[in-house]
């Protein structure tokens, strides 16, 4: 990602629109309907907030656009000279001062009116008040229309710009036009400049990115200057300079000896030697180019000498062909090496270095002991399988399965278990019969089992499970056999229960006279009696007295007539609520006396005639239920 | 040989993939892709398993393992436990330990013959470490980190730890473990190194974004492709200290007005702000801002 980017700067529009802008969004976020028999200070208000919200607008479109330029003192000052180059640096301050100079216009007039329309005392006055106030914020604005599009065409033009990062690994390549730049960047980068066999194919800078050592380079193609002063080089020639002069990078002057490009070596050397300032402290590399038309050997002498002034400063000269390849890898290979040389010598110097050092460092180990710890790489990972990729297919992957199934793709966990084919898609439940399988996994559950076995067989040898016989008399032979008959009959008796509830049966109305209760104490001594068992009248026996449902039978009474507190004898049915679960009729009186005072607390507060009143003031109201009745319209009046 | 590759638009592989010498464990993802580029380089050699450990998929941070063995955590289901020992080849044993500090693969590092351990783990999963992995174990910590497992990763030819260690700690750390060190980053400037990448003796995986200086120093520090752990210092030095100028990631952001990423530092300035969609990454991501995360939770299932 790119340290400048000029890209995001918004659209600035010409004057008329933005004065179309502002007062629209004026006119759609404002309140629009006044009259005039509002309350004056209304109206007041109504119009102050027009010229307010117009005044804010234009203030924030305003600060917006200024804002959003880059402030030519605060980026790198590559980007500063370049833009001083491209846009002049005068005029673009100017504009942005001149729209500064406007916003603070506009704000002046908006408080100049506010403070007028305070005066205002009727609708219209106040009307043409703002009417002149947003007259005069829009004359304001019309007057910056070359100003706007002055920076329309900047903002345009820098979103083009190049991302040239200034502080990275960078290569410059400079030289005569027509010497082979761009030729040799679109050879090492993907860039794809235009090339074309004429001078000033290229008009501004490129940048292309190429690879070397594991780092990524920054390659900037200049377009060709010519060997004039500083002060009569064209905004084309400029932009290379700036290059030069503000990037930190290996330095590429492109030599053409064959003279193709229509300037003989000695001028491209005054070249060099005129732009040689700028070549100060960098990294610099002489490339000769076209070796195809021309070497470097070929050369005659007196031209050989000339180009001696590269030797004599320890400049390497090196030769390729862009249209052979020749040589062009060596070049960037050379270049990239001197700059990375340079780069590290610069950072040595600096203390950041101190920061990186622990990670140049390998720490080999000192042995401790006489443990060998080889490394574990399995045959099958070392050797190449040549053969077997010509021989078979590929084995098919799980993805290659994936696409190939579609949807109906099911991720099989189990096909790759290390297991017998047979066993492997046998289903085991996490859990049987309440127990968690995993708890009873045990590899030697076939042996204990065995053991247990062996075990219990010695067990059964010794006798210990055999069963001692029991004698039978006739007594207890007796017993036996009426103990079987009674729980014969008591299963009987309990299915025939169970016969008798079955739901669905007719339900007994309830008019019906009382079913004379079977289960009694005498029907139970008769049945008994019929097997033989005699039940007496033992009084520990525990036979209670039971009863018929006919009402005629008295009953003793289960407790006392309560005769103390009531006076009167009450029936045993449900307590009245205010009684039930009241100790005694003290208390009952104290929470009578209670509730009838928060009861009345509650009615005197809202002035009810007592509990029970609900009251309410007008039944039918009249505004609902007067007037003429429409055709279908009863709802309504 | 060193690949690089993503595990679902996510660069930590070393969350959600476990890799030894005798095996290799991959999550359970939403498609086959990840698995698949395991299969393709390992398959022949070693089985690659779909695996999940308490329903989770970082799985590569919960259990830690070599090529005698296998520590998974106690949350470990009993289905799952099956399922891992169906897989793997009767010489790997395979235990569950009782361990409070459960994400076993932040506090332990370690290849076939040493460890290195976070200085809390209990005596005894110490003891078990020792005797399923058989290994030696050191209680150390990886430029003051306790979480050696996050900051630290050995194979039995090298080892890459966390960027901060002092030249001092390398050595002392490299004489421990009898392998050479080298500090380093994965993930273009990521210190948590064992996240972002998973290594055995002939074999590396890393995230997309690691750049090649850093895939370079790792097929160096462990031999792979026949390269030498020398050339970090000699072949490789110029592209390492051009590359490394560290700005703070949160300083830049400030001054250019970006969101910031949980990486305090980060080469080239690239800053990125991902989309996690899996409630599993989120809470790694989580706990990753929390530097102090040594355990994982009882986890429900929607982390599956």
């Amino acid at each position: 990602m790119p340290l400048y980017n000029f890209k995001k700067i918004a659209v600035v529009p010409s004057a008329k629109d933005f004065i179309d802008i502002i007062l629209s969004k004026t006119q759609r976020k404002t309140p629009t309907v006044i009259h005039k028999h509002y309350k004056i200070s209304r109206i007041r208000s109504f119009y102050m907030r027009k010229i307010k919200f117009t005044q804010q607008n234009f203030h924030d479109r305003l600060s917006q656009i200024i804002q959003e330029f880059p402030k030519l003192d605060n980026i790198h000052p590559f980007y500063a000279d370049l833009m001083n180059v491209l846009y002049d640096k005068d005029h673009f301050k100017l504009g942005l001062g001149q729209l500064n100079q406007a916003r603070h216009l506009i704000d002046n007039v908006a408080k100049d009116y506010l403070r007028l329309l305070k005066f205002g005392d009727s609708l219209y006055r106040c009307k043409q008040l703002k009417k002149a106030a947003l007259g005069r914020m829009a004359t304001i604005m019309k007057r910056q229309s070359p100003n706007l599009e002055y920076l329309e065409q900047v903002r345009q033009h820098l979103a083009r710009l190049p991302s040239i990062d200034p502080y990275t690994r960078t290569i410059i390549l400079c030289g005569f036009p027509n010497v082979g730049k761009s030729s040799f960047m679109n050879k090492i980068t993907r860039a794809e400049v235009d090339v074309q066999p004429y001078a000033f194919t290229t008009k501004s800078l490129y940048v292309g990115h190429t690879d070397f050592k594991y780092l990524r380079w920054q390659v900037i193609d200049t377009p060709g200057i010519l060997d004039h002063p500083l002060t009569e080089r064209n905004v084309i020639e400029m932009q290379g300079v700036t290059a030069l002069a503000h990037l930190r990078a290996a330095i590429l002057y492109f030599l053409d000896p064959s003279e193709q490009c229509g300037h003989s070596i000695a001028e491209q050397i005054k070249l060099y030697n005129s732009i040689k300032p700028l070549f100060n402290k960098k990294p610099l590399l002489v490339v000769c180019n076209k070796s195809d038309v021309l070497k470097i050997d070929d050369l005659p002498e007196e031209k050989k000498r000339e180009l001696d002034v590269f030797k004599e400063s320890n400049i390497p000269v090196l030769s390729m062909s862009t249209l052979t390849d020749e040589g062009v890898a060596e070049v960037k290979q050379q270049a990239c090496s001197m700059l990375l040389a340079f780069r590290v010598e610069n950072k040595m110097q600096t203390k950041k270095l101190d920061g990186v050092l622990n990670r140049l460092h390998v720490a080999v180990p000192k042995a401790r002991d006489e443990k060998a710890r080889p490394a574990f790489i399995p045959a099958a990972a070392t050797e190449e399988p040549l053969d077997e990729i010509i021989t078979d297919p590929k084995p098919k992957l799980e993805r290659d399965l994936e696409l190939e199934l579609g949807d109906d793709y099911m991720l099989d966990l189990k096909k790759n278990y290390d297991l017998p084919e047979e066993y492997k898609y046998d289903i085991i439940p996490e859990f049987w019969e309440g127990h968690n399988i995993a708890d009873y996994i045990d590899p030697e559950i076939f042996e204990k089992l065995q053991q247990l076995e062996r075990e219990e067989e010695l067990r059964e040898e010794s006798g210990m499970y055999a069963v001692p016989k029991i004698e039978m008399d006739e007594t207890l032979k007796e017993v036996r056999e009426l103990a079987a008959q009674i729980r014969e009959k008591k299963a009987i008796m309990r299915q025939e229960a169970r016969v008798v509830k079955r739901p669905g049966r007719p339900v007994m109305p309830r008019t019906t006279t009382a079913k004379v209760r079977e289960r009694s104490v005498s029907r139970l001594k008769s049945e008994m009696s019929k097997l033989g068992v005699e039940l007496e009248d033992k009084p520990d026996a525990g036979y209670k007295r039971t009863r018929g449902r006919s009402r005629s039978l008295s009953k003793p009474s289960a407790k006392k007539m309560r005769v103390d507190s009531e006076g009167r004898a009450r029936s045993m049915s449900r307590l009245p609520r205010d009684v039930s679960g009241v100790k005694d009729p003290v208390i009952r009186k104290k929470l009578k006396k209670a509730a009838h005072k928060a009861i009345s607390r509650k009615v005197g507060k809202k002035g009810l005639k007592g509990e029970g009143d609900r009251f309410i003031g007008t039944k039918k109201p009249k505004h609902l239920f007067s007037g003429k009745r429409g055709v279908g319209k009863t709802d309504r009046r | 040989m060193a690949n690089r590759i993503q595990f679902e638009n996510n660069n930590e592989i070393g969350v959600f993939s476990k890799l030894t010498n005798a095996y290799c464990l991959a999550a359970i993802g939403g498609s086959e892709n990840f698995y698949s580029v395991f299969e393709a380089e390992l398959a022949e050699t070693i089985p690659v398993i779909h695996a999940s450990l308490a329903g989770c998929r970082i799985i590569g941070r919960m259990c830690v393992g070599n090529r005698h063995g296998l520590l998974v955590p106690n949350s470990t289901t009993d289905t799952e436990l099956q399922h891992l020992r169906n897989s793997l080849p009767d010489s790997v044993r395979l235990q569950r330990v009782e361990e409070r500090l459960s994400a076993l693969g932040n506090v332990i590092a370690c290849n076939d013959y040493v460890a290195l351990v976070h200085p809390d783990l209990d005596r005894e999963t110490e003891e078990i470490l020792a005797d399923v992995l058989k290994v030696e174990v050191f209680r150390q910590t990886v430029a003051s980190n306790v979480l050696v497992g996050s900051y630290c990763i050995l194979s039995n030819q090298g080892g890459l730890v966390h960027p901060h260690t002092s030249i001092q700690d390398q050595d002392e750390l490299s004489s421990l473990l009898q392998v050479p060190l080298v500090s380093g980053t994965v993930n273009r400037g990521s210190e948590v190194i064992a996240a972002g990448m998973v290594v055995n003796d002939w074999i590396a995986f890393c995230g997309m974004d690691t750049t090649s200086t850093e895939i370079s120093v790792i097929e160096s520090v462990f031999k792979l492709n026949e390269a030498q752990p020398s050339a970090i210092t000699t072949t490789m030095r110029a592209s390492l200290i051009d590359r490394s100028a560290l700005v703070p990631c949160c300083l830049l952001s400030r001054q250019l007005g970006y969101k910031t990423t949980t990486r305090p530092y980060t080469e080239n300035y690239t800053l990125k702000v991902e989309i996690h969609h899996t409630s599993a990454y989120r809470f790694y991501q989580n706990c990753r801002l929390d530097i102090n995360w040594s355990y994982v939770a009882e986890t429900s299932d929607s982390h599956g």
